[in-house]
């Protein structure tokens, strides 16, 4: 049976931002549609408005030309939409079997029993009595589809579903998606990555700033057209020079690890590393592998065995975030506002936070505010913050320019080593191209970058040497040149 | 010397009477926090409980209006914390604290009339059958309906969270209260749901000691036993089992000091004072420590406000 579902002149005003702006589209089964946009151009909003969590201001929503009224999750389950969300609606402490039970009418034996034949006719194999806080990425979205699947749903929407995963399972995900509306489940599939929308879809939708740009066959256009509709203009493409490096090694991690005591993080275990001066070296890796634990040990948040940093010809592994600073090592870590900033304080409050010994921000104690609003304006202008106000909080600061002003404030003290996690994370193009110019900018002055990322396009723009980390391991370092996003990929899930 | 064996199960009994109202109290705390829900009420909801109890027997004489009435009392008295916590989105220990002094005072308040005035006997069942059995007959019957229960209780808790739907919901709520609001689970009834039973199960407690444990009225009556018993579920690692344990310990240790004290043992008094409260904990911490249990039994949501956004 065909299914149709229609939109109609959604809007939906937050105080001070349209998200939707009289959005109208139509959708039917048998094709997979891309709803493609920027991030906060509205496309989240829109699905979370068809899967009943959040509720339009105005429009009306039509399946199978019945008026929907989704006023809760629950209303979207009954009319047969299955969402996907980007962060997993998973109970991590809960087994998988009861994660999937908990919203089910079925008995426990003959859920057990269609959970088993779902998992048969789409290769799924997932243990489901263990807790979920055990699995992977990849398999707690698998999950998530099972979840949807068990009430057999007309529509299925996944929001960013590859943000998470591997080259190889995102290939798997597309498999089954292409499954799945082959036997007519209507797909919406929302994203801002271009090339996924090449390869998948049928159909695609463009929204820019909360209004509807386009709606067109996928045959018509191409990866650069797609862009271009995206963001509203031309992008300049950058690109890094190779350039041969020095062998002026400025850091050297020799031999460390790292035990946690708690089961949520990944142990280290036997990091070797170096890097020269004006040299970029990438750290590629699925989320989860030890990233975080890696950038933490790295800058001092976990204090390691002294001698298992070099930094400078001095040992440095038990000197804590502030003494390293000293020596000039400099920091971006990857939650903008839990870890980089404190979004309660003042733009100019958060810039004194990094102070040195030479910065004079403080006499005898007290704050010498004069100083460091010089400082910050001083930031503002240099790493082109959209904002004049440096009293203004920084939770109020859109991601791309909390990051500037982060980046920013590590790099005017101009540091030997910066050091990043995911630092174009959530970002829309123009703030990643200008991070990116930055960070390019910084290895041209031969200043050093450790770039942990996720993301294995910008990895490979910006690295000299690659590196793979999978549970806590790190592959043998690559040159950037010799090293393809698949070879990336089988590193990342494990392989060889 | 001659110990008499039915006197060794007369003091193992009275450790598990004493243990009654800390494992009733722990109980519907923890189901309270499973949710996600932190209220450091327990104390003021106890002491409700213990007045609504000794009053409405001594008013009406029914000692079951008397019990169920101070379950009533503990679950009105719950509302007023779960309308500030979950309608109003108060923080939770704030409003707990806040709970747990308006508790104090108001039954120092109704209770004035209630000094001094001698309880009623609560009937006790399997009365004949104490001395069939040496050692285990006293142990095993001639105790108060609520003690059974009580003793049921943990067990009960255990099964209602692990195999019943509800259970599941209300653990899941206590995991990611988002999550849950997503899967279209009702957050906010679920929660107040949970701290209601908190509130009875407090109330029945506080019953317990002013109708059965100590039949009369003392104004402060529950003595810090809200605060032992919000610390055994946490020691316990949000565990109904080991809160079983930990109140036999905290019960057992409390009858055997003052024994202690009784045939002057030469150790400060102070000392076998604080003694249960050491030891209950150490055990506690000892046999809570495997830190992946901990993990999965820990609601991550825990004293955290869920405030769902359109």
């Amino acid at each position: 049976m065909n299914t149709n579902l229609k939109i109609s002149n959604i809007t939906k005003i937050y105080p001070g931002c349209v998200a939707n702006d009289n959005v109208s589209l139509e959708f039917n089964s048998g094709k997979i549609y891309a709803l493609l946009g920027e991030n906060g151009a509205g496309k989240s909003t829109l699905v979370k408005i068809l899967s009943g969590v959040i509720i339009p201001d105005e429009g009306k929503i039509y399946l199978n030309e019945n008026n929907l009224k989704l006023n809760s999750p629950l209303d979207a389950k009954k009319n047969d939409i299955g969402m996907v969300f980007q962060h997993f609606n998973l109970f991590e402490t809960l087994s998988v079997f009861e994660n999937l039970i908990i919203d089910s009418d079925e008995q426990r034996e003959s859920l057990r029993e269609k959970i088993d034949t779902i998992m048969k006719k789409y290769n799924f194999s997932i243990d489901l009595d263990i807790p979920v806080l055990n699995l992977s990425a990849g398999q707690k979205q698998k999950v998530e589809i099972i979840r949807c699947l068990i009430r057999s749903p007309k529509v299925l929407i996944m929001d960013e579903p590859t943000s998470v995963l591997t080259e190889q399972e995102t290939s798997e995900l597309f498999l089954s998606l292409k499954k799945f509306s082959a036997e007519g489940i209507l797909i919406i599939y929302i994203t801002h990555k271009l090339k996924e929308v090449m390869e998948l879809c049928d159909e695609v939708a463009v929204m820019r700033r909360g209004k509807l740009v386009s709606v067109s066959a996928i045959n018509n256009e191409n990866v650069e057209s797609l862009a271009t509709k995206m963001v509203g203009q031309n992008l300049k493409t950058i690109k890094k020079k190779k350039e041969k490096t020095s062998s002026d090694q400025l850091i050297n991690i020799i031999n460390l690890n790292f035990i946690s005591e708690d089961p949520f993080e990944t142990n280290l275990s036997d990091i070797n590393f170096s890097v020269n001066r004006g040299e970029c070296l990438g750290i590629a890796g699925i989320s989860g592998n030890g990233q975080s634990e890696l950038f933490q040990v790295l800058s001092g948040e976990i204090i390691s065995d002294k001698n298992s940093i070099e930094f400078n010809k001095n040992y440095i592994g038990d000197l804590n975030p502030q003494e390293r600073r000293e020596y000039l090592m400099a920091f971006s870590p990857e939650d903008r506002l839990e870890q980089a900033a404190i979004p309660q304080m003042a733009i100019f409050e958060n810039v004194a936070l990094n102070n040195f010994k030479s910065s004079n921000f403080f006499n005898n104690g007290l704050i010498n505010e004069n100083k460091i609003k010089e400082h910050s304006k001083k930031i503002i202008s240099d790493f082109n913050v959209n904002t004049d106000n440096i009293e203004l909080k920084s939770q109020f600061l859109s991601g791309g320019n909390l990051q500037k002003l982060i980046i920013g404030r590590e790099l005017i003290t101009s540091p030997d080593l910066l050091i990043c996690f995911n630092p174009t994370w959530g970002l829309d193009v123009g703030a990643i191209n200008y991070i990116h110019e930055t960070l390019i900018k910084i290895n041209e002055q031969n200043k050093s970058i450790i770039l942990i990322s996720t993301d294995t396009d910008e990895l490979l723009k910006l690295s000299d040497k690659i590196s793979v980390i999978h549970k806590g391991k790190l592959s043998k370092i690559m040159n950037a040149d010799e090293v393809t996003s698949e070879k990336l990929g089988i590193l990342m899930g494990g392989g060889n | 010397m001659i110990i008499d064996i039915n006197f060794i199960g007369l003091i193992i009994a009275s450790i598990m009477a004493s243990a009654v109202p800390l494992i009733l109290a722990s109980c519907g705390e923890l189901i309270t926090e499973r949710s996600g829900v932190l209220n450091l009420g327990v104390e003021g909801m106890m002491i409700i409980g213990a007045i609504s109890g000794f009053a409405l027997m001594t008013v009406t004489g029914s000692l079951i209006i008397a019990v169920f009435g101070a379950m009533l009392a503990g679950v009105l008295i719950s509302t007023i914390f779960a309308f500030l916590t979950q309608t109003l989105i108060t923080n939770h220990v704030a409003t707990g604290l806040a709970l747990t002094i308006f508790g104090i005072g108001i039954s120092a308040m109704i209770g004035k009339n209630f000094v001094g005035i001698p309880g009623k006997e609560f009937p006790v069942l399997f009365e004949g059958l104490k001395d069939t059995i040496p050692l285990l007959g006293p142990i095993l019957f001639g105790h108060s309906i609520v003690f059974y229960f009580a003793f049921a209780l943990p067990f009960i808790t255990s099964y209602f969270l692990k195999k019943t739907k509800i259970g599941l919901i209300v653990r899941a709520v206590g995991d990611s209260p988002e999550s849950a609001s997503n899967q279209g689970i009702n957050v906010r009834l679920v929660r107040y749901a949970c701290i209601l039973y908190g509130g009875a199960m407090s109330g029945l407690a506080g019953a317990y000691l002013s109708m059965i444990y100590t039949p009369q009225w003392i104004e402060n009556m529950t003595g810090g036993r809200g605060w032992i018993a919000l610390a055994l579920v946490v020691f316990s690692t949000w565990n109904p089992i080991k809160i079983l344990i930990g109140a036999m310990i905290f019960g057992g240790l409390t009858i055997i000091q003052f024994h202690m004290q009784a045939i002057g043992v030469r150790i400060p008094v102070q000392f076998l004072t604080a003694l249960p409260y050491i030891v209950t904990i150490i055990v506690l911490v000892v046999i809570s420590r495997d830190s992946r249990k901990i993990r999965l039994s820990t609601p991550s949501s825990l004293g955290k406000s869920f405030h769902k956004d359109n």
